[in-house]
């Protein structure tokens, strides 16, 4: 082929406005896909991102619950055993409420309305999170009615994040007095608009019902198993399976994203919604390009009919074809995968969703944007097949 | 048109090849065509029947829409044969595969009346897209391009793009792209219609050469008068019919003896070569009887080459009143008196004669008042 006149090439670049619209064309079904990609990912990523800044390597849930979000609960005896088993070097339970708390600001008149936010909880003493600030303020949130505030909490609850504001603003959870010791940053998701991290302690005295007629703290929704150093991740959780009682479910951490992330992709109807937005990018793509190639070669039919009656065969036409989806493919892809960067940027920093442009997201993206230029290009195809020579005499 | 009886319809068969036997490279028979379906179906050719060799140029002429792009194509196999036979370089198109269509259009050269270029592409890239499909090194194609292209003055044009060619440079572009690779037979289309006198003069002069050097066959449609002169043959279709199919030297050497007789003197060369297109060939070995006297006279002859015995029995003997050679005409008395034969006609030696048909005479006699006279004024002198 390389000895071979570039048709493909000359045609395409042959008239630089044509090709900046084609760029352009593909450049935006690129963005589109990136888009509706990036939101999906986000969405299952701010999902989990939660799990991700907590230490351990194997989690405990109970054996009912079927995401983060369901309040399926277990008896903190189940974490105590599992601290027992060899390569175990803690547990750390975990704490949350979510719908059942409600925090509102006292201090505007009238007073607004509360909106729920996240509410984790743990023992002060477990080194749970990876996230700095709850170090740095441990000995504040040890105190009573305190908490840390994610600073990616929507601006709904009308707090003030920063420097000396933050502590002095009068606000209450679920009825109760609450001071902000500091801020962390963790994100929102599609489900929860805030966060809020304090001790076990104040969880208790805030959310005292979670267990009728005992201790709140008994029941727990999930717990990170640490394991010592040089432990294998599997054998500990073998052994935890084997150990604990069938009333809970321990997976390592990655398969427990894994399975939240797949709850939410194939269990709930966002996940379809978002892959529909990508089917609609994909759609816009494969229209654009058409009309490209389809305008590219309607004003070659003549030229095409000629080398017909050369002898030029339909596989010579489909390879063409096929060569200028290709180079579509890749040109309009690098412009829409940067402006896809921008505009990540942009909604990342608008939201507080996490916003990645993936390897693995990106190498899909190119792949649908092969596939969806080389469709328009079979699409047009036909018409450049129906060239005839005949009427050239 | 298609009712009328087609009297002509095999004279190209009928023409003698006075040079050497060459191979036939196309061959039409009977050939039909139709276009449309069903009430709106129009036959566009009529039984045509031609046969062209190798080296020869035919030029194919004829008012639009008279069918000769229509066989131009099929013969480029550019369109489905739908009735009789055609081949190409011994190959038969009719009910051929796709693939043996395109392995025939291989061996042929398009030439079209528009240039057909393209705008992305250089003069010489151009060129080797009609090279690419076959066995040429890189570096054989850049050297046919660029003698080709040397060749039609355009040295010097060579990574020139279209938009900066003018009309008649691409339309030369176009010619080498259709000869580039070497074919044996070239279809053009009004090839030197964009072309003023002296480019056009060009690429005739190169059809003649690869005719005569390389035996390529040339099929030709063109009006441009100014190139007649290349053409071995003249094709004149009509309504989609072949009206007249005239190796030009075999009729302009018809036309001079026709001229020679005192008869046809002052006919101009016009009626002339109507006259000697609608002759016919015929070979007669020695000892044949060409016509018999007494018996109605249907044809008119002219002696080729060869001779012949005009004897007349008078009841009592045979008398030998003449011996025709080259250039000799005979049996045109019983054709204007409608008497019959008054003599015996017998090739002494293998002869051949252009005749011609009693209604093709007498229609050239009537379409000549002055022939006429001259005729019976001759006719009187003899007796």
């Amino acid at each position: 082929m390389l000895r071979k006149t570039p048709l493909a090439w000359k045609n395409l670049t042959h008239e630089p406005r044509r090709m900046m619209i084609a760029v352009g064309g593909v450049g935006f079904a690129v963005l589109l896909m990136f888009i509706e990609m990036g939101f999906l990912n986000a969405l299952l990523d701010s999902t989990v991102e939660v799990l991700r800044v907590m230490r351990g390597e194997l989690v405990i849930v109970s054996q009912t619950k079927f995401a983060m979000a369901a309040r399926e609960r277990f008896d903190l005896q189940r974490a105590y055993q599992a601290q027992a088993i060899p390569g175990v070097e803690g547990v750390y339970p975990v704490y949350m409420e979510t719908m059942g708390a409600i925090l509102r600001r006292r201090d505007a008149t009238p007073p607004p309305r509360g909106y729920p936010i996240r509410v984790f909880g743990f023992r002060p003493g477990d080194p749970l999170w990876k996230i700095p600030a709850v170090a740095e303020r441990l000995s504040e949130l040890r105190q009573p009615g305190v908490a840390l505030l994610d600073e990616a909490s929507r601006r709904q609850y009308g707090l003030s994040r920063r420097g000396s504001q933050l502590a002095k603003q009068d606000v209450e959870l679920t009825g109760r007095r609450l001071r902000f010791a500091g801020t962390f940053y963790l994100g929102v998701d599609f489900t929860n608009d805030g966060n809020l991290i304090m001790t076990a302690e104040n969880f208790a005295h805030y959310f005292p019902y979670r267990l009728r007629g005992s201790n709140p703290l008994n029941v727990v929704d999930l717990a990170l198993v640490k394991l010592q150093p040089g432990a294998d991740p599997l054998a500990v959780q073998r052994q935890l399976i084997e150990r604990l009682p069938d009333d809970v479910r321990v997976e390592t951490k990655e398969k427990f994203i894994e399975s939240e992330k797949k709850f939410w992709r194939k269990s709930t109807p966002i996940g379809y919604i978002f892959f529909v937005g990508t089917v609609v990018g994909f759609v816009v793509g494969v229209i654009i390009c058409y009309q490209i190639i389809y305008a590219d070669i309607s004003d070659h039919m003549r030229e095409f009919a000629t080398m017909k009656a050369m002898g030029y065969r339909t596989t010579y036409f489909f390879q063409l074809v096929l060569t200028q989806a290709a180079c579509l493919s890749v040109f309009g892809f690098v412009p829409g995968c940067l402006a896809a960067a921008g505009v990540y940027w942009l909604i990342a920093s608008i939201t507080g969703l996490t916003m990645e442009m993936k390897l693995a997201t990106t190498v899909e993206i190119l792949a649908a944007t092969l596939c969806m230029c080389s469709i328009s290009g079979l699409l047009a195809v036909r018409k450049l097949l129906s060239a005839d020579p005949a009427e050239l005499f | 048109m298609g009712t009328e009886p087609n009297i002509r319809a095999t004279s190209s068969t009928m023409w003698v090849r006075t040079s050497a036997p060459r191979s036939r490279t196309i061959r039409i028979r009977d050939v039909q065509h139709y276009f449309g379906e069903g009430e709106a179906r129009k036959q566009a050719l009529f039984n045509n029947n031609l046969d062209v060799y190798e080296g020869e140029i035919v030029i194919m002429t004829g008012p639009s829409g008279s069918g000769k792009t229509t066989l131009l194509t099929l013969i480029g196999t550019l369109r489905t044969v739908q009735e009789g036979s055609l081949r190409v370089l011994g190959r038969e198109l009719a009910g051929a595969s796709r693939d043996e269509l395109v392995a025939t259009r291989r061996d042929i050269g398009f030439i079209f009346q528009a240039h057909n270029l393209f705008g992305s592409l250089t003069a010489m890239q151009n060129v080797k897209m009609g090279m690419e499909l076959f066995d040429f090194s890189p570096k054989e194609m850049k050297d046919r391009a660029t003698t080709l292209l040397e060749r039609l003055d355009l040295g010097k044009r060579l990574n020139y793009k279209p938009e900066s060619l003018s009309g008649g440079q691409k339309q030369r572009v176009a010619i080498a792209r259709g000869l580039a690779h070497g074919p044996r037979i070239v279809l053009a289309d009004e090839p030197t219609a964009a072309l003023d006198e002296k480019t056009g003069r060009t690429v005739v002069t190169l059809f003649q050469e690869l005719a005569q050097q390389q035996g390529v066959t040339i099929v030709m449609v063109t009006h441009d008068s100014r190139i007649l002169d290349v053409a071995d043959r003249i094709v004149n279709m009509v309504d989609g019919e072949i009206r007249s199919d005239v190796v030009v030297q075999e009729a302009a050497l018809i036309c001079e003896f026709l001229q020679k007789l005192r008869a046809f003197e002052k006919l101009t060369p016009a009626t002339l070569a109507s006259i000697a297109d609608k002759m016919q060939a015929e070979q007669h070995s020695a000892g044949d009887v060409i016509t018999r006297q007494g018996e109605p006279g249907d044809k008119f002859y002219l002696i080729r080459s060869g001779e012949v015995d005009v004897v007349i029995d008078d009841g009592t003997r045979k008398r030998l009143v003449a011996r025709l050679k080259d250039g000799d005409f005979f049996g045109e008395t019983a054709l204007l008196t409608g008497e019959p034969r008054n003599a015996t006609i017998t090739a002494t030696k293998l002869s051949l004669l252009y005749s011609l048909g009693k209604e093709d005479f007498q229609a050239a006699i009537s379409a000549s008042a002055s022939l006429r006279e001259e005729l019976q004024k001759v006719l009187f002198e003899r007796q």
